[in-house]
């Protein structure tokens, strides 16, 4: 069989491991075809790409049976931007695949102005990389990548740790690059808005590591919904539909469930902020390392059981503002008074019974080794008795859907329980106040959801929720308050709605509003012309 | 690690180390007051003369050390032994031989000091890596492991700082210095592993074998000024040995 590249009963199994994670898989792969596979977690997506690519068994070790048709140049651009460069500089870094293929010295410099170029890395070649954005690292990992000459380029959730703009970025660099070159591409994503478009196949693969669909994008939407949903896939908001259609045709049916969105927005009345006795406010409050000013004049009052969102881009100050709210960073200027008391008079161990903060990295915070003790770690610390110590924690366990898992190391667990367990580990002393850095980054839909269910049930019982984040679904949804900062001020403070229906302002400050009303805006410019 | 636009920067860094520790391992087995203070501000003239130190930055990044130095003049003057007693009040006890003595070590831990910071100040840390390949035979598997294990500093840092916030809002407490190290470097180390594994499938699946069998896109080379350096520096410090 001529195969230009695919895999005939391909199983594999991991040799720590009883089952096989793919089975029985055949496929094959046309030249120039972009093909997208999805799956739910521990489907085996990234490993079936790993196989196709050649990376197992030859640089990672599993059991594989059946027939793997590879081709020789393959790229593969990984999910984590940091983990995949080894230099210190970018022209170095393009030069190393380079290297690797000897070719002389003499033609590296044009081809690595060329790469750059064609990636859109708009820099000085001798930048170091570690000041890079995200972003920017996945641009230079693409030319890394194209310096190899590859036949086939793999990429393994190339966005899954970018914020919304950084995603749009790279699909649409792998876009342009897919039209010009006619490359064949392979992905796995969880985030289908802005790659499904320009996808010729998508391959479903169930648990148990099976393929059970393979067709156009559309059909594969319309028949796998339901697995999607389950799988925790983030479904795109308009595909199939056309935007065109959705605004002149009022009676489409998108354009009448974003409609319906938008009125229930508009009818929300504007809540008065700052009650009598706010939990937390500011007095020209100004974050920064030493003499370097970060965000200035920051006056926030937030009160009782309100859910605050910090947006604005990467750098902006938003991560370092959460952490200076609570004294985790100093400050430069004005003050800062948690239930009408300055900060600094604050000692450590009375606010944080208070106020627990969850760290876009879960892994780092835990430090116990159960999640029964991983808990109940701020009561041992305080001598508590031991069983209001285990009703509280028992209590916290269930609230979290984490019973089950009591004697677990907090390391094993899923990611989505780690972060549901992050969450429950900085409520033990019912905190009123919770701060969270990016709680739903990098998550697939259904964990993020649950997450968010839970914070709303807390929020619900007074709990007053501040949150970074850069999903404006998120904070349309749910935030009483929007905090956007861009270029060391806080340009709006107000209203999701009132943030979203000022197009001057989101045009400014690269905000993508949600799409109801994105179809507002488009509405108006349509009476306009 | 990062060279500036001096006269030391234009030179061989493999070359420029062994000078530099050949200068060290001198001062290991001089005893001599004199001889140990020339050579140390033989030092500080290259900095400022070819190595671009402005003066405030040479006092800023040698600070420190003068601490130590008076504390280490002053534990070998008061405590040492000798004939010639100068000064005495109770337990101390200082003699002209001790006090020759504290300075050439002290004076020895300055040089040392002064002779690692003249290369680490000038010298690029992606080249002295390939000059370490290309002069002395490292194996390129070893050299690109190196680089790519030195990117971790940093991340290392940050996640270390994270996770002392992280401890100090749960509320606990350092009681005991080896005790906190273990809590924090269990993670960061596992943490470490996985990325390093990471690292390792990338570089491979970019067609990385570790072999000589490659190109490189910088080179170094040794040429007469690194000659001239290497000579001239070893040959005015025996010359001073001998003061």
């Amino acid at each position: 069989m001529d195969m230009f590249l695919g895999c005939k009963d391909l199983s594999v199994r991991f040799y720590n491991r009883s089952e096989k994670i793919l089975n029985n898989i055949t496929l094959s792969i046309h030249k120039g075809e972009k093909v997208l596979i999805l799956g739910p977690s521990g489907s085996g997506k990234s490993t079936l790409i790993s196989t196709l690519a050649g990376i197992i068994p030859e640089y990672m070790e599993a059991e594989v049976t059946g027939q793997v048709f590879l081709r020789e140049n393959v790229g593969v651009m990984f999910q984590d931007p940091d983990s995949q460069f080894c230099m210190l500089h970018v022209d170095e870094e393009i030069a190393f695949s380079l290297e690797n293929r000897s070719i002389p010295r003499s033609e590296m410099d044009e081809i690595i102005s060329y790469l750059m170029n064609q990636v859109g890395l708009k820099i000085d070649k001798k930048t170091s990389i570690e000041t890079l954005s995200g972003g920017m690292k996945q641009r230079l990992a693409l030319a890394c990548l194209l310096a190899l000459e590859p036949e086939v380029l793999f990429f393994d959730e190339p966005t899954a740790q970018l914020d919304p703009a950084g995603r749009k970025e790279i699909f649409e660099l792998l876009h342009n690059l897919s039209q010009k070159t006619n490359q064949t591409m392979v992905f796995v994503e969880h985030v289908l808005d802005g790659c499904i478009e320009w996808m010729d196949r998508v391959i479903m693969i169930n648990e148990g590591g099976r393929v059970i669909g393979d067709g156009k994008p559309v059909d594969i939407l319309r028949h796998f919904n339901n697995e999607m949903k389950k799988a925790g896939i983030w479904r795109p908001k308009l595909f199939p539909y056309k935007w065109s259609e959705v605004i002149e045709n009022p009676s489409h049916p998108l354009s009448i469930k974003l409609s319906k969105e938008l009125e229930t927005k508009c009818q929300v009345k504007t809540r008065e902020y700052g009650n009598e006795n706010p939990i937390i406010y500011t007095e020209d409050l100004e974050i920064g390392y030493g003499k370097k000013s970060i965000v200035k004049d920051i006056n926030l009052v937030i009160g009782k059981g309100e859910w605050i969102s910090i947006v604005g881009e990467n750098g902006s100050g938003k991560s370092t503002l959460l952490k200076s709210l609570i004294g985790l960073e100093p400050i430069n200027k004005g003050k800062i008074y948690i239930q009408g008391k300055d900060l600094k008079k604050w000692s450590d161990r009375e606010l944080f019974e208070r106020a627990g903060f969850v760290f876009q990295n879960p892994e780092l915070q835990f430090l116990a080794d159960t999640v029964f003790e991983e808990i109940a770690f701020g009561g041992r610390q305080r001598n508590w008795p031991k069983e209001s110590i285990h009703a509280k924690t028992k209590k916290l366990l269930q609230e979290f859907g984490l019973e089950a898992y009591q004697n677990e190391h907090p390391l094993t667990l899923s990611l989505g329980q780690k972060r549901r367990l992050s969450v429950a580990t900085m409520l033990l002393f019912d905190q009123v106040l919770l701060l969270l850095d990016e709680p739903t980054f990098g998550q697939d839909e259904k964990t993020a959801s649950e997450l968010i269910k839970k914070l709303k049930e807390r929020q619900e019982q007074g709990t007053t929720i501040i949150m970074v984040t850069h999903d404006m679904d998120l904070v349309d949804h749910y935030s009483d308050q929007v905090l956007l900062l861009n270029k060391g001020k806080v340009v709006y403070q107000g209203t999701p709605y009132g943030l979203f229906s000022d197009e001057a302002l989101l045009w400014e400050t690269k905000i993508i509003p949600p799409l109801h009303y994105q179809l507002m805006h488009a509405r108006r410019e349509r009476v306009l012309v | 690690m990062k060279a500036n636009t001096s006269f030391l920067a234009t030179l061989n860094p493999s070359c420029k180390l062994f000078a530099h520790l050949f200068v060290m391992f001198l001062l290991m087995n001089i005893t001599n007051m004199k001889g140990t203070f020339f050579i140390w501000i033989l030092a500080v003239l290259i900095g400022i003369f070819l190595g671009g130190w402005r003066i405030t930055y040479f006092l800023k990044r040698l600070f420190p050390y003068f601490g130590f130095f008076v504390l280490i003049f002053w534990m070998m003057a008061a405590f040492g032994e000798g004939q010639e007693t100068i000064w005495q009040w109770a337990w101390f006890h200082i003699t002209k031989e001790s006090l020759n003595h504290g300075l050439t070590i002290a004076l020895r831990m300055l040089a040392f000091v002064t002779y690692g910071l003249l290369f680490t100040s000038t010298t690029d840390l992606t080249l002295f890596i390939m000059s370490l390949i290309h002069q002395c035979k490292l194996s390129p598997k070893w050299a690109y492991g190196l680089l790519a294990g030195l990117r971790f500093i940093p991340l290392f840092q940050s996640e270390l700082n994270q996770m002392k916030t992280a401890h100090k809002v749960r509320g606990y407490k350092e009681k005991n210095g080896w005790k906190a190290f273990k809590r924090y470097a269990l993670p960061l180390f596992t943490h470490g592993i996985r990325k390093s594994e990471r690292i390792a499938i990338a570089m491979e699946a970019r067609g990385f074998t570790g072999t000589k069998n490659r190109t490189y896109y910088r080179t170094t080379k040794i040429g007469s000024r690194d000659w001239a350096y290497l000579l001239s520096l070893v040959s005015v410090v025996i010359g001073m040995t001998f003061l």
